[in-house]
């Protein structure tokens, strides 16, 4: 049973991490869009069909896609003075506010990929896409999918951290409670 | 219940959730969901609403070049341009009391000028400054907080993603706001290195007995650290300035700018790029889904009728102009004590906005107010995250976060007194700005 949860949790950072790359990627990929069509605009007087487009549908993109991974690297924005404080002096009590946390969390992701996916599945059945047709156009599931993708794995980044917490660290006599 | 008290529940409750820990985006979804089902009977319509926000609040070229202004401050970072401008500022002020103080507000303030964020500030000098001050005989914790204090001039000099995100925000020109962070930020950098000097003359226990200037650099040795730098700051202000591109469209060019100096040197590697990459998606992603969630809040606030109401109370309660701008003030540096400048603004700017507003208040000028003000809450305890950069950047465990604190507070004094100014003087700000 443990064996399999441990490695279950690898296989969630393996996939998390791989969102990641796919999203600086993405960075990289918008960062020449924009290049060339500055320069293709200042140099050749033409400049690239669709970058406006294809620059407001990354975005979103990169934002779910990195998401996960910002949770799991500790890089999501809070204020931790409270929660190290009852860690030091009530670390009972601070590990049922932190599990409180990470299900108030788990619940209103939740809600927003149960919410995203009837927009999603709209987008792909009458092929939404933004754009002019006949100049430019791009499908927008794409981004819709991402959503759903990025906020699935960050649902269960909370999850994660509530085994982590309960069930992983405290049975591991090795590295001992409270060593992270 | 009505609407208007809903809302300041959902207010109270936000400012409760985020002081006990909640993530902070998290905690301002949390009360927009429950919000707006109170307000409108309905859980359905609570959860669409926050599934709009999520699929378009950041769905616009403007946040599409967040990340661009990101990687670029940290590709400039890992060309090791700041060291650059380090040696360079250091060659001019090395006969100064205080000169390594001096060199590095300047240095900061060149580097201020091809990134747009204060971490990034924050890191490449805490690596390259603090070391070099230690060993001239300067104090560790004057040394820290020289380079907290010096780190503030990222955001405030052009280009900045604090004014890009407040331009997006209250829809002003983003050229305009650029154009207006100029004065205070120099204004803040000529303060700052006075500031040092006298430190350096009257409170030598606080600052330390610094010896050996370093050495002068030859003209040509000066000429090759100074011209990449030179030429990056011509390349992004130059080109949004000369037509031939968008403020917005700055970070993509000012990023390839730097990856091709970069290499050009040969001090950009595959893995170093990679590297940089990897951390910029991990920093936009925390600001844009900051972003998304601040936008879900202000909706389920505007339902709420609190901000229209608050500017009512506000032209009702004689506050005048003046008490107004004080109670502002004071509320952001308290905020800026808790929460990070991007969350600071995107709560607040959108409840003052109906306020000032009809007050007829100068809305670039008030921006700059405002990230001033934001940005005093990086330096002070206990959320100051410039102050953490540094702490983790450092890896050194004699120098503790309370010293950092101890060796910033004159600087956001400092910060304070340049903020009065800006406040009493508009000019300051706005006086560069043409058509004001």
């Amino acid at each position: 049973m443990r064996p399999a949860l441990a490695a279950s949790l690898r296989l969630l950072d393996g996939i998390t991490q791989g969102l990641n790359v796919l999203g600086s990627v993405l960075i990289l990929a918008l960062m020449v869009l924009v290049g060339v069509d500055v320069a293709g605009r200042n140099l050749m007087g033409a400049p690239v069909a669709g970058v406006p487009e294809l620059v407001t549908l990354s975005i979103v993109a990169i934002v779910f896609l990195q998401i996960p991974q910002a949770l799991r690297a500790g890089r999501l924005t809070r204020s931790d003075a409270l929660p190290q404080w009852l860690a030091r002096t009530r670390p009972g009590l601070g590990r049922w506010l932190e599990t409180l946390f990470d299900l108030i969390s788990m619940a209103v992701v939740w809600v927003i990929v149960s919410t995203t996916w009837p927009i999603f599945t709209r987008a792909w059945e009458r092929g939404e896409f933004i754009g002019a047709m006949g100049d430019f156009t791009a499908p927008t599931w794409p981004v819709k999918l991402t959503i759903l993708v990025g906020g699935t794995m960050l649902t269960l980044q909370f999850a994660a951290r509530i085994l982590r917490r309960w069930v992983v660290l405290p049975a591991s006599p090795s590295d001992g409670e409270g060593a992270h | 219940m009505t609407p208007f008290e809903i809302g300041l529940i959902a207010l109270a409750a936000m400012f409760v959730t985020v002081l006990a820990g909640l993530f902070v985006p998290i905690a301002l979804m949390v009360c927009s969901f429950v919000g707006v089902w109170a307000i409108k009977g309905s859980p359905l319509l609570a959860s669409k609403l926050m599934a709009l926000a999520a699929n378009d609040a950041i769905s616009s070229y403007f946040f599409g070049v967040v990340p661009l202004f990101v990687l670029m401050g940290f590709i400039v970072a890992e060309a090791g341009l700041g060291r650059d401008a380090f040696d360079v500022a250091n060659a001019m002020f090395r006969r100064l009391r205080g000169g390594l103080g001096v060199g590095t507000v300047g240095a900061n303030a060149i580097f201020a000028a091809i990134t747009g964020i204060s971490i990034a500030s924050a890191a490449v000098f805490t690596k390259i400054a603090v070391p070099q001050m230690i060993r001239h005989g300067y104090t560790p914790r004057f040394a820290v907080g020289v380079v907290a204090g010096s780190s503030v001039l990222g955001m405030m000099i052009p280009p900045s993603l604090l004014l890009i995100l407040y331009g997006i925000l209250t829809e002003q020109s983003i050229g305009d706001l650029f154009i207006a962070g100029i004065g205070p930020g120099l204004l803040l950098a000529v303060f700052f290195a006075a500031g040092i000097v006298l430190m350096a003359i009257f409170t030598p226990g606080f600052v330390g007995r610094p010896e050996g200037a370093p050495e002068a650099l030859p003209p040509r040795v000066l000429l090759a650290k100074g011209l990449p730098i030179a030429s990056l700051i011509v390349l992004v202000l130059g080109g949004i300035y000369g037509g031939l591109f968008t403020p917005v469209e700055a970070g993509a060019v000012g990023a390839i700018g730097a990856l091709l100096i970069g290499f050009a040197l040969r001090r950009l590697t595959l893995a170093g790029l990679w590297r940089v990459l990897v951390e910029t998606g991990l920093v936009t992603a925390t600001v844009c889904f900051l972003i998304i969630a601040a936008q879900m809040y202000s909706r389920m606030l505007a339902l709420s009728g609190v901000p229209a109401g608050l500017g009512a109370w506000a032209a009702g309660a004689d506050l005048g102009f003046w008490g107004l701008m004080i109670l502002y003030v004071l509320i952001v540096i308290a905020l800026g004590m808790i929460l990070d400048s991007s969350s600071i603004m995107l709560i607040l700017v959108p409840l003052m906005l109906p306020v000032v507003v009809p007050m007829g208040v100068d809305l670039v000028w008030f921006g700059i107010v405002t990230v001033l003000a934001v940005e005093i809450g990086l330096l002070t305890p206990p959320f100051g995250i410039s102050v953490y950069v540094i702490k983790a950047t450092l890896d050194d465990p004699t120098i503790t976060l309370a010293d950092i604190f101890k060796g910033a507070a004159p600087f956001a004094l400092i910060m304070l007194a340049v903020l009065a100014l800006v406040i009493v003087f508009p000019v300051i700000a706005i006086g560069l700005v043409p058509g004001r």
